[in-house]
């Protein structure tokens, strides 16, 4: 059966996009923010995950506000990454796990959680820089990747507390997909920002860093927040918050913080990061 | 449902001076969460607040406390006992009060026996506590469907438990006096409210078809599938019926200055979406090349091949991105305007903060 080896946090500001794009890596701008991830890429080297599950939501850019789909699973071969108006980035596509893919979407149906299927969609900043941050800036990924995407734009968004539940049912179709494949689960998103309106600008270090704590140790009280409070708290945009708690719902009620990194502003976004592993004595527990 | 000729309010602004001032006035055993779906819709019309009534051992008292919450003219909802007091507030001060909201109650004075039976509750909390009052008390309150819902009994058992045997003891108090407030229905001038339970048991319709025909201007409302706690039972239906009558329009209604629900925060919801559908369209189009060479060729003709109104093509044209978001434009799809002609984020934040770009990078992103 596979196996879950992690579940990782972070934003996926698309500045940090255009930072890598044009060299700024080593500035004093961003040296600190990049410098917070090695850790995050020592321990994805050294844990050799075969796929990543990335939850994700679009940008407008391969959703339209004619369809918005609350949930949507990715089951293509391959994922291009999109054109969001300065032409589609010099990444490598996207290797689909495609038999992962429809496991995932037939467990998720299975338990009441009913997303649209996407057999042929490009995908834009809302992955590829999550897989930048953590995998670099390879030939080609080192991992093959399910893509589910959120929607967090188009009101009404999902529950919070939906999201948790979702990630405990992926957890589920992970642990028992025939396959030995090496699964990491990656939320991304957020933290705090606000893009839009009167109070534009907008960003919370404190709760910031208080959710990068509780996410790890108290993921109960982040799932029973509000959609408004998410938003009062982190910003119209920082509610895309939330997709960490798909994956955190699919990690054990106990996890260990490997690492964990938190910089502000990344243009308009407190960033953070995070990687978390199972407790080895409660391994067994959301499995069986 | 007509609503009553609109209210002349010293300004339209929900917050701050000169907003519409509505005061909430609760029930026996209850507080400001049984109003929470109706303060929340209420939000971005008015400064609403919610009297706190569990310290009064009277109705004028309560009256008294709830006039003195607010200055000017209000519009006062009541509920059960509130309503009482609301009436009270109609009495003593007929003047502040420009428009009245009945919901679930009664005008008569102490019925023979009512005294016994309400003695029997006090001394049930005084003996056994609050828990064992709720476990009596509540169930009758509601539609008899409902009395196993736990997710509308779990929150009314609770604020049960919230209050005290000696603040239950004070509101039967003031509930056993209270005034005779038949009298005063024919000499209420204000457009007045009038809403009930289909299946209140406790304030049945009936008296509630007596309350609106004495009272001049006055409408009655019933709420379907709704017991005596009509503002829980039915929160959505009790809010619109509310709105509707208020003349606050629906959201999907609103005009697009009407203020965010949550302050300077425009949630990209159904109204603004489909305010903004042309205008996200347009911008999402620029994700393809021929589209961009378009754009750059002519700009007014590409964004009449969208049917942009003049306004939205002038936000357009003048880059103007607060305008953009104001006419319902969402940042993810406007921004792909910036590719052809370049803006960095954060000047389009500081425009939208009406803020110079340094003052904005220093004050909002703690920047240097």
């Amino acid at each position: 059966m596979a196996k879950l080896i992690g579940g990782l946090g972070t934003s996926h500001v698309p500045s940090i996009a255009m930072a890598i794009d044009k060299g700024l890596r080593d500035t004093p701008d961003w040296k600190p923010f990049f410098d917070g991830y090695v850790p995050g890429q020592d321990w994805v080297r050294e844990n050799r995950p075969d796929v990543a599950v990335v939850i994700f939501n679009d940008h407008g850019n391969s959703f339209f506000l004619d369809r918005v789909p609350t949930f949507a699973v990715g089951c293509a071969e391959e994922y291009r990454p999109a054109d969001e108006g300065w032409g589609p980035r010099p990444i490598p596509p996207f290797k689909g796990a495609v038999d992962l893919s429809w496991h995932l979407i037939d467990t998720l149906v299975e338990n009441r959680f009913d997303p649209m299927i996407c057999q042929e969609i490009d995908v834009d900043h809302g992955i590829q820089v999550p897989m930048e941050l953590f995998f670099g800036r390879p030939e080609a990924w080192p991992v093959r990747v399910v893509p589910i995407f959120v929607n967090v734009i188009q009101y009404p968004i999902p529950l919070p507390s939906r999201c948790y539940e979702m990630g405990r049912v992926l957890r589920r179709a992970i642990e028992s997909f025939r396959g030995d494949e090496r699964v990491v689960v990656i939320g991304t998103g957020g933290l705090s920002h606000q893009l839009q309106g009167a109070r534009a600008g907008f960003v919370n270090p404190e709760a910031d860093r208080a959710f990068l704590r509780d996410i790890a140790a108290d993921p109960g009280r982040l799932a029973a927040m509000s959609r408004e409070q998410y938003v009062e708290t982190f910003g119209s945009e920082g509610a895309e918050l939330m997709m960490w708690l798909v994956m955190r719902g699919a990690m054990n009620a106990e996890v260990e913080v490997r690492h964990s990194h938190y910089f502000v502003p990344a243009s308009m976004t407190g960033a953070g990061m995070i990687v978390l592993e199972n407790k080895p004595a409660d391994a067994g527990r959301a499995a069986a | 449902m007509s609503s009553p000729a609109p209210i002349v309010w010293p300004s339209s602004r929900a917050t701050g001076a000169g907003a519409l001032q509505i005061v909430l006035l609760p029930g026996l055993l209850c507080d400001e969460s049984v109003f929470a779906h109706q303060v929340e819709a209420l939000r971005p019309y008015a400064n609403a607040v919610v009297a706190n009534l569990s310290e009064d051992d009277s109705i004028t008292g309560m009256a008294e406390r709830a006039l003195a919450l607010r200055d000017g003219p209000l519009v006062v909802i009541g509920h059960s006992m509130g309503a009482r007091a609301a009436l009270e507030m109609a009495r003593l001060a007929p003047q502040r009060v420009a428009r009245l909201v009945l919901m679930d109650t009664g005008a008569h004075p102490r019925r023979e026996g009512e005294e016994v039976k309400r003695q029997a509750l006090i001394d049930l909390a005084d003996r056994e506590g609050m828990a064992a009052l709720a476990e009596r008390w509540l169930p009758p309150m509601v539609h008899e469907d409902r009395v196993g819902d736990d997710a509308l009994m779990a929150p009314l058992r609770a604020m049960v438990m919230r209050a005290t045997p000696a603040q239950h003891a004070r509101q039967i108090r003031a509930l056993l006096n209270r005034p005779d407030a038949r009298p005063l229905l024919p000499a209420i001038e204000c457009p007045t409210l009038v809403m009930v339970g289909r299946q209140d048991r406790w304030s049945p319709l009936a008296q509630h078809e007596e309350i609106a025909a004495a009272i001049p201007d006055a409408t009655l409302v019933v709420i379907e599938d709704s017991g005596h706690m009509a503002p829980v039972e039915q929160p959505r239906a009790v809010t619109d019926a509310l709105l509707a009558w208020l003349g606050f329009p629906d959201a999907k209604d609103r005009p697009m200055d009407a203020p965010d629900r949550i302050p300077d925060i425009p949630l990209f919801d159904r109204q603004r979406q489909l305010k903004g559908y042309r205008l996200n369209k347009m911008a999402m189009g620029l994700a393809k090349p021929e589209n961009r060479d378009a754009f750059r060729a002519d700009e007014g003709a590409y964004l009449d091949r969208f049917g942009l109104t003049p306004e939205e093509k002038r936000a357009v044209m003048a880059r103007d991105w607060r305008e953009m978001v104001r006419l319902g434009g969402n940042v993810f799809f406007i921004l792909k305007i910036s590719a052809i002609d370049p803006a960095r984020m954060t000047e389009i934040g500081a425009h939208q903060a009406g803020m110079d770009h340094d003052a904005f990078l220093r004050e909002r992103l703690g920047k240097r």
